[in-house]
């Protein structure tokens, strides 16, 4: 099938990495210089739990720790942390996506959101214990509750552009064997 | 296929190391990945600003729309304004050539050295907790880290983190921002912490009864980073009764920022020649047979 083909293997990894390039871009646009401002999603990081559950084979590992590290520098967070924690949730996310593959979008929601907060919380903890100045804690409560929120939009978006979609049971994985 | 899994697990763990390793070297020596960080935005962001300059002014113009439907009262506006100003002009100008003439009478020299660089805003944090903004001049333009920065009227913020083409601008509203101040006319010292918010709060305030909201904030120069008096913003209260300053710069909307080059203040170290008995050590360039001469 030509689905599964290599080229479109690695036509995904290099969309995946413009899109996350894209993310960091309007980040960075330089319109909001005043305080209080909106407080946006972590796409990166909805995109990269929603494509590790549909297509684990799109992000490998060290494509996801490069793009966190990469916009850790670009966005001002201290370096490497958060690229660790949010690589970590998206290992576990894939290693359960077999699970995941047949349950309804709710139940992956709960279990994508219980990453998404569990991980945050680890983050702010581990700032604490080495005496980093974190952000404060309601603008931070706000982003994950909408960061959790964003992610059916996410996985709307990834079917409906991208067409990463959940491998049927019957399909065969990148390499001839049932993913 | 029997060493995918293995592999897997091994990459995994490198990479999981190489992050924290990362996150350790950059909390034990901040300013070295400070500068990597520097340079990895220097080769990143100026190659987009093919891109950003014709989005952000799209989007610019389309808030500016929403202001032109306002366009005739804004005018009668301005028009009354601009009568206020005329008159501050006149006392401005008379005020100026009084103060040239006192300059002058008392053989004042100012700083020549206080010039400026100005650059143009290409970046935000890109991040509702840190407040930093990154300019297109850098080491190349002889941008120098802890450089104040202004928007013609009042400072804007600091420079932290200096790459080649580019300069990061932490500014007064950012958490880890600390600037030294005086409160005018009281003379009151204190420190304008940010936080994060619109108007930073006032720390280290010794009588806050001598401050009134109104008076204005300058930089008090101390501790040699910054040049002293220029100008921060205005002290208002808020309805919590904490001081805060109320900031003359613009951030709403900032396109171009004025790097102000300061070679810092020379110290004084010798204390008082003039008043010594003996005025040859003063005279002579190197002082050390003098000492000798003195312990023999």
């Amino acid at each position: 099938m030509n689905d599964q083909a290599p080229s479109r293997l690695w036509v995904m990894r290099l969309a995946f990495s413009f899109l996350v390039l894209t993310i960091l871009f309007l980040h960075l646009l330089p319109l909001q210089t005043a305080t209080g401002g909106l407080i946006w999603p972590d796409f990166v990081l909805c995109f990269a739990m929603a494509w590790s559950v549909r297509r684990p084979e799109y992000v490998p590992a060290v494509l996801l720790a490069v793009v966190f590290l990469l916009s850790d520098l670009l966005l001002q967070r201290p370096p490497g942390l958060w690229a660790l924690l949010a690589l970590i949730a998206c290992e576990k996310v894939k290693s359960q996506s077999r699970g995941l593959r047949d349950a309804t979008l709710v139940a992956e929601m709960v279990s994508v959101a219980m990453w998404i907060i569990g991980v945050s919380i680890a983050y702010r903890v581990i700032l604490a214990i080495f005496v980093v100045d974190g952000t404060p804690i309601g603008p931070a409560a706000i982003q994950i509750l909408v960061t959790v929120m964003a992610y059916p939009l996410v996985v709307a978006a990834s079917h409906g552009l991208f067409g990463v979609r959940k491998a049927a049971p019957n399909e065969l994985g990148s390499k001839g064997v049932r993913s | 296929m029997d060493y995918a899994g293995p592999l897997r697990r091994l990459t995994l763990a490198v990479l999981a190391l190489v992050l924290l390793g990362t996150f350790l070297l950059w909390r034990i020596d901040s300013p070295r990945v400070e500068r990597f960080r520097a340079q990895v935005t220097d080769q990143i962001v100026p190659n987009l600003d093919w891109a950003m300059a014709p989005i952000t002014g799209t989007i610019n113009l389309v808030r500016d729309f929403q202001s032109y439907r306002r366009i005739a009262e804004q005018n009668t506006e301005l028009r009354r304004e601009l009568r206020q100003m005329q008159a501050w002009k006149e006392a401005a100008l008379q005020l100026e050539q009084e103060n040239a003439r006192l300059l002058d009478l008392n053989n004042v020299r100012l700083d020549p050295r206080l010039t400026y660089i100005t650059g143009v805003v290409l970046a935000d944090s890109g991040s509702p907790f840190r407040q930093s903004v990154l300019l297109n001049v850098g080491a190349r333009d002889g941008i120098v880290e802890g450089w104040a920065t202004m928007d013609g009227i009042g400072v804007v913020g600091r420079i932290s983190g200096v790459a080649q083409n580019t300069a990061r601008v932490i500014m007064v509203t950012d958490a880890s921002s600390r600037i030294p101040a005086v409160i005018q006319p009281s003379g009151q010292r204190a420190i304008v912490a940010g936080d994060n918010s619109a108007a930073p709060p006032i720390d280290f305030l010794e009588n806050p009864d001598l401050v009134r909201p109104g008076d204005r904030v300058v930089t008090s120069g101390d501790g040699g980073v910054f040049p002293a008096g220029l100008l921060l913003g205005q002290v208002a209260a808020d309805p919590g009764g904490r001081l805060r300053v109320r900031l003359a710069a613009d951030y709403e909307r900032l396109e171009f920022l004025r790097v102000l080059r300061h070679y810092g203040t020379e110290p004084v170290s010798d204390a008082g020649g003039v008043l010594g008995t003996d005025p040859t050590p003063q005279l002579t360039q190197d002082t050390t047979p003098e000492l000798t001469e003195v312990t023999e």
